[in-house]
């Protein structure tokens, strides 16, 4: 038998993890970890909309182009994209994920160029038209 | 049993599922953007110490799993690695992607140490073993239904006629999935399911059926929905997973502990 003490303290426990994890699913962010809301895929695409997508593409000092990703960079596609607003802004940002890609890998030639390319996708119906664009939304090149 | 495995999951969740929050140590500090969680905690910004504190963070866990199978401290090393994962997690989910795959395992390792110690082959039944269990089945059904009320509240009503499934597809599908975007009925009906999945099937896991073997098959079918979420997108949830283990009558995968003589 639990003491009365360690019952107590359990059940606080409980009520208070319930109320944190309630409110942040109702009023909470992503920004209240971990509590806030579990919002993945979450969100409504329109059936006859766009699906964006985006990469980061970035040139090296031998004019290659290569497609980068968390183990080039330090960030994954997903981080990029909840970060995009900033790098299209303040396109001089994207020249910290060259600056990462040094650290990570320095025997590589350094990068000279980085951008976040979105792709779309024309939907109808829910289905693929088969229909989509490439667009640099921002673009660093090295001083 | 689940002590040790929920342990010992932390330095492959560390080591190899998630690689990239490792990688995290030599992005720049420009790009750290620290949760509210961060901002409330005077917590250190990212840097190369992230990659001393990671294998600070494995040790610790493989400390706690050997106190949970010899039955000693496992208070202490269980709370050391409580507070050293939920630093990990900071370092991971700053820098503009927070994942929603293990509020269950966190919560694991908050309770989890208050078990205090119970031998790893005991089949005697105790109240504080018995609150952390239901802690971590209560919060492996809230992540499916408020998963269900989040779509409602970001998504609308009307996520389920949506193409929500179509975008992942689209964005993250293997080979095995692309075929499905010809289909867009699937995917559709797939929506349906998911939500009455979530906010219907999930409460079921909580249930004390009269035949535990219901309750464990259905503990099992949501491991199945996992990995064919995996084999369809590449996303698993792991760490909910190994949290989702707790439903499962783990005890018996070990022998017990032989009867003292009457």
């Amino acid at each position: 038998m639990l003491p009365v003490a360690g019952r107590r303290a359990r059940s606080a426990v409980t009520v208070v993890l319930a109320l944190l994890v309630l409110a942040g699913t109702f009023v909470g962010q992503d920004d209240d970890f971990p509590f806030g809301p579990f919002r993945m895929y979450a969100t409504r695409d329109d059936p006859d909309g766009l699906v964006r997508s985006a990469r980061v593409e970035a040139v090296d000092g031998e004019g290659r182009l290569r497609t980068v990703d968390e183990r080039s960079t330090g960030l994954k596609r997903a981080e990029v994209e909840g970060q995009v607003d900033r790098f299209v802004a303040a396109p001089q940002t994207l020249g910290l994920l060259a600056q990462a890609h040094s650290r990570l890998r320095p025997d590589e030639p350094p990068l000279v160029e980085v951008r976040v390319v979105e792709r779309a996708y024309v939907l109808r119906d829910s289905r693929p038209t088969g229909e989509q664009t490439e667009t640099v939304v921002a673009r660093w090149t090295a001083p | 049993m689940l002590r040790v495995i929920v342990y010992l999951f932390v330095p492959v969740d560390v080591l190899l599922t998630t690689t990239w929050v490792r990688a995290h140590a030599s992005v720049p500090e420009e790009l750290y953007v620290p949760l509210r969680i961060g901002r409330l905690l005077p917590l250190p910004t990212p840097g190369p110490w992230v990659e001393v504190f990671q294998v600070v963070l494995v040790v610790a866990a493989l400390l706690a799993a050997a106190a949970a199978v010899v039955d000693r401290l496992p208070r202490l090393t269980g709370w050391l690695v409580a507070l050293l994962y939920l630093e990990w997690m900071v370092v991971a989910m700053s820098y503009g992607k927070v994942d929603h795959d293990r509020f269950a395992f966190l919560i694991a390792l908050l309770v989890l140490p208050s078990v205090g110690r119970a031998a790893l082959r005991s089949r005697e039944q105790s109240e504080a073993a018995g609150w952390a269990l239901s802690m971590i089945a209560l919060a492996v059904v809230a992540t499916y239904t408020l998963a269900a009320v989040a779509k409602i509240r970001f998504g609308g009503w009307d996520w389920v006629d949506g193409a929500t499934l179509t975008r992942a597809v689209l964005r993250r599908g293997t080979g095995m999935a692309e075929p499905l975007l010809d289909v867009p009925m699937v995917l559709h009906a797939a929506q349906y399911g998911l939500m009455v999945m979530e906010l219907a099937v999930a409460p079921l896991l909580l249930v004390r059926w009269r035949d535990p073997r219901w309750g464990w098959g259905l503990a099992l079918v949501f491991l199945g929905f996992h990995l064919m979420t995996f084999a369809l997108i590449t996303i698993i949830f792991l760490p909910h997973c190994i949290a989702l283990l707790s439903l499962l009558p783990l005890e018996r995968a070990v022998r017990p502990a032989p009867c003292a003589p009457a």
